[in-house]
Order: structure tokens, then C-alpha cells, then sequence
């Protein structure tokens, strides 16, 4: 669920190819984000699962897959191994 | 490149207007000839708090304009490059012939970000209220709220390469931004520059902040629309605008070369400052910077055919505009039209200097000189031609004049002439 939320964002924000997505062993720098594009995708997460992301910087030389399980497993761990539903939140700042 | 030995001449050859009057320069134009106000109770989540309230708001089927990437900015931001892409569009900028790094854009905006700026503090205490992590943030914030968001979107919208700068001195901000533009393409600094003023702060935390100053119009119970009433008896004082005007300055050898329209030659410009008092106007600073304006255009008093003045409707400032105008122009004030268009399309702030220098520009093209509308009772203390009520069309304007006066002192005078 979260590689879908993540999916879509990227796909609608940045106008990337959604069969990107299908590339085995896909990396993060496959989708062609730069520095500030990476942080907003992340942001986009952070939002609905109220956790911050610590030293984004690392994600980039990850597989996307990679990245999608080092955020669950963060989420997990701050909700007692749970994944809770996404909180919709009102005016991103 | 170093600056040119002879100075250039300068003309406005595009003008964008998104104002509370319309979403065009044509509609707000055509709305304020008609004595239309768009002056209204405020929204509701300012009149939950300050139920007295009123605003003057830009039409939301303006966002229709904005591509997906644009959503994003903050609201002063995305009024500033629609203006700027209408005058642009009105200039025929795609035929420039410029070297893109001679191309500027300086802006004048008075409280930055301010629906950014707001957005982000509520969403901060409403996750502390929430018991979530405030600082969970979208990561564009600080750049959305920068106040030289609207000059970098401009800029990077058209690649303009040239200087941009930013303007902010409260209520004089665009005019500034209009006169330091004329300079910098007189003395070579640049071939063309966007000026652009912009605002868009009818949130309640900076009304709130607004209404504490005291110097907010009470609603009329008639007839909210004409609460705001410059020069008038019964004044209270402003109306809070949003919006954005854009002019298009250039040389006129690039304007000749392109055949563009040119709407007048600017030709003077005066900025001053009071140094006495942080809200309250003094005739004194204001008079110094309307004669450096005149020095300048070579233009003498009686060659103004048509000022449209600052006035804010507060109970000390229309006094004391009205005396300064009567001491820069002797006599020729008792013949010469002078309108505050506020009364309709509210006080701009840091858009209000490039949109009233925009109506004057259009008055002498069009010949119709808009009114000061609601001006049933004119304050004997202010005794001018205040042009009440009604527009006037059919007049031979040679030469125009717009004024802003700041908090904080600093006074703005810009004079525009047909250009020969």
C-alpha cells in the first residue's frame, strides 16, 4: 500500500512514466528525481503517517523497493510494529 | 556588461492586472470606469473573529489559470505570474530580440508569503493540538514564503537571466519596484524588466493584526461595497486588496524596433522618506518626493493632467494628501483630477503602487479617467478635484502621476508622459 501511495505521487507530481515502475530492480535515481524532488516524495509520506524521515540523503543510493521497506519498517516501529491507516491531514503547508 | 554613456528613454509596453475588479486588465479596467466596488464582508473564517470584517478578493476561478506545478505557491506568487504573463502576452515579449541576461524582473510585495506563512503556522499548532509531530512540514516552505518567490517564478517561467530584485516597503513596494526598474534601464543596467506588484494576505491572523492597527473601514450597513470612501466625510478607512499588476518596462529603441504599443514613457520618479512617525503620513516627506518626480520628468505642475492618489480613506491621511497636493500644484490643483481608486479595489499593499500606476496608464490611453466612487460628502479639508463618483471620459491626458505613501515613511512618486 505504501509503494502504491508513493507510486502514484511520484507519477502525478512529477510526471513520471508510470511503467518506470514495472523495471526490475528500479532504483531511486531511476525516477529521475533530483535532491528537492526526493525530499518532496518523502514529505508526501511523512504527511500521512505523522513520522519524520531521518537523513534523507541515504534513500537516494537505494533500490526503490529498498527504500519502500526501510520507511514501513520506520513507520512499523513507531506504531508498535503496526501499520496505521494514513491520517488525511487539511493544508500542506 | 557596463552601463550604457547615454541614458535610454523607457516605456511600458505590456500591462497585466489581476485585481478584485476582474481577472484582466480589460475587466478591471472596464469594472472601475463603471464605479463597480469589489468590496465585500470578508470571508468566513476572518468574520468568525472580526465580524465587522471586509476584504476585497480576487475571483477564485483564477486558479483555472495555473498549471499543476503552480498549485503549490503561495497564493501572491501565483497572482504575480498570471499578471506577468498577461503583460507579457500584451507586449509581444516572444518578439524580443534581447539578450535574456539584459531581461530583469524586480517585484515590490509587502508581507511575502503571508497565506504560506499562515498555512504553515495553523498546521503547526493544529499537529501540536493533535498530539502529531509539527515538524512533519512540506519541504517547499521556506521557498514558497521567501518574498522573492514571485520574481524567481517569473524569471525561471521565461528565463530572464537579468538582475531581480525585490521591493518591500509596505504600501510603496511596487511603485518602488516600478521607479528602480525605470532606473535601471535608463542607466543600462538592463533592456527590459517586468515590474510587478503583488499581495494576498486576507487570512485571519494578519487581519487580526490589521484590525489592531485601527485604520480598517467599518462596513456601511447599506451598502458594505462602499465602506472604503477616500476624501469623503464619513471615511473610516481601508479595505484590504489582493492581487497582482504587472508593466512591462523597456527601452523605447527596443519598443521602436518591435513595433510595440507603448502605453506612456516613463519619466520621473521621486522616493523620499518622513523620518517622523511609523504609521501616521507627513506632508513635508511627501512633498519632496512628488517635486523630485517632477524635476526629473522636466514636466512642470500644471503639465499633470490626472493623479491618482494614494489615498487610503483614513481620518489623518486624505488631510494631509489633499495639502500636499495643494502645495506641489498651487492653483492647477483647483483643475486637476485627482481620484483614489481604492475606494474600489481596495488597498493593494504591495501591489498597490504597480496597479495604480497601471490605471493611470490606461486613463491617458483611453482618455477615461476613473472616479473616486462614494464620494457623496467631500471633506472641505481635502478641497480638490476629486473626480467624484463618476469617470470622465473623452479627456487629453499628456502626462500622469501615482503616488503611495508607506508605513514607515517612505514616499513614492512616478510620472508617465505619452510618449513623442
Amino acid at each position: 500500500m505504501l509503494r502504491q501511495i508513493i507510486k502514484d505521487f511520484v507519477i502525478q507530481q512529477f510526471n513520471v512514466d508510470p511503467s518506470v515502475f514495472d523495471q526490475p530492480g528500479l532504483t531511486v535515481a531511476d525516477l529521475g528525481l533530483d535532491s528537492l524532488g526526493v525530499v518532496e516524495m518523502l514529505f508526501e509520506v511523512e504527511d500521512l503517517y505523522g513520522f519524520q524521515v531521518e537523513d534523507p540523503a541515504r534513500y537516494s543510493s537505494m533500490r526503490f523497493d529498498e527504500m519502500v521497506a526501510d520507511m514501513e519498517a520506520t513507520i512499523r516501529a513507531a506504531n508498535n510494529g503496526q501499520l496505521p491507516e494514513p491520517a488525511s491531514l487539511q493544508g500542506k503547508a | 556588461m557596463s552601463a550604457a554613456s547615454t541614458v535610454q528613454r523607457v516605456v511600458v509596453t505590456g500591462i497585466g492586472l489581476l485585481s478584485p475588479l476582474g481577472l484582466t486588465r480589460s475587466a478591471s479596467f472596464e469594472h472601475l470606469l463603471g464605479g463597480d466596488s469589489a468590496i465585500r464582508p470578508a470571508g468566513p473564517e476572518i468574520t468568525r473573529w472580526l465580524p465587522h470584517a471586509l476584504s476585497a478578493d480576487v475571483d477564485p476561478a483564477f486558479a483555472q489559470q495555473l498549471d499543476r506545478s503552480e498549485q503549490g505557491l503561495d497564493r501572491a506568487t501565483q497572482f504575480a505570474l498570471l499578471a506577468s504573463r498577461e503583460a507579457l502576452a500584451d507586449a509581444r515579449a516572444a518578439d524580443w530580440d534581447l539578450d535574456r541576461g539584459r531581461i530583469g524582473v524586480f517585484a515590490g510585495i509587502g508581507l511575502g508569503g503571508a497565506t504560506t506563512g499562515e498555512a504553515l503556522y495553523t498546521r503547526m499548532h493544529e499537529q501540536v493540538q493533535a498530539g502529531r509531530n509539527p515538524t512533519v512540514m512540506h519541504p517547499l516552505s521556506v521557498p514558497r514564503l521567501m518574498p522573492n518567490a514571485a520574481t524567481a517564478a517569473i524569471s525561471m517561467a521565461h528565463q530572464f537571466r537579468g538582475p531581480t530584485h525585490t521591493y518591500s516597503v509596505a504600501c510603496s513596494s511596487s511603485a518602488m519596484a516600478i521607479g528602480e526598474a525605470y532606473r535601471s534601464i535608463r542607466h543600462g543596467y538592463a533592456d527590459a524588466i517586468v515590474a510587478v506588484g503583488a499581495e494576498a494576505m486576507n487570512v485571519p491572523g494578519v487581519f487580526m493584526a490589521w484590525n489592531a492597527l485601527r485604520v480598517m473601514a467599518k462596513p456601511r450597513p447599506d451598502n458594505p461595497a462602499a465602506s472604503c470612501r477616500p476624501f469623503d466625510k464619513d471615511r473610516s478607512g481601508f479595505v484590504l486588496g489582493e492581487g497582482a499588476a504587472a508593466l512591462v518596462l523597456e527601452t523605447a529603441a527596443s519598443a521602436l524596433r518591435r513595433g510595440a504599443t507603448i502605453y506612456g514613457e516613463i519619466c520621473g520618479y521621486g522616493s523620499s522618506s518622513d523620518a517622523q512617525h511609523l504609521t501616521l503620513p507627513s506632508s513635508e516627506g511627501q512633498y519632496r518626493a512628488i517635486r523630485m518626480a517632477l524635476e526629473e520628468s522636466g514636466i512642470a505642475p500644471a503639465g499633470i493632467h490626472y493623479l491618482n492618489a494614494h489615498g487610503t480613506a483614513t481620518e489623518a491621511g486624505d488631510v494631509v494628501e489633499s495639502e500636499t497636493i495643494r502645495q506641489v500644484f498651487g492653483d492647477h490643483a483647483d483643475r486637476l483630477p485627482v481620484s483614489s481608486t481604492k475606494s474600489q479595489h481596495g488597498h493593494l499593499i504591495g501591489a498597490a503602487g504597480a496597479t495604480e500606476l497601471a490605471i493611470s496608464l490606461l486613463a491617458m490611453q483611453s482618455g477615461s479617467i476613473p472616479p473616486t466612487a462614494f464620494l457623496d460628502s467631500p471633506d472641505p479639508r481635502c478641497a480638490l478635484d476629486h473626480v467624484p463618483r463618476q469617470a470622465r471620459h473623452g479627456q487629453s491626458l499628456q502626462a500622469v502621476m501615482s503616488n503611495s505613501f508607506a508605513f514607515g515613511g517612505s514616499n513614492v512618486s512616478l510620472i508617465a508622459r505619452r510618449y513623442a
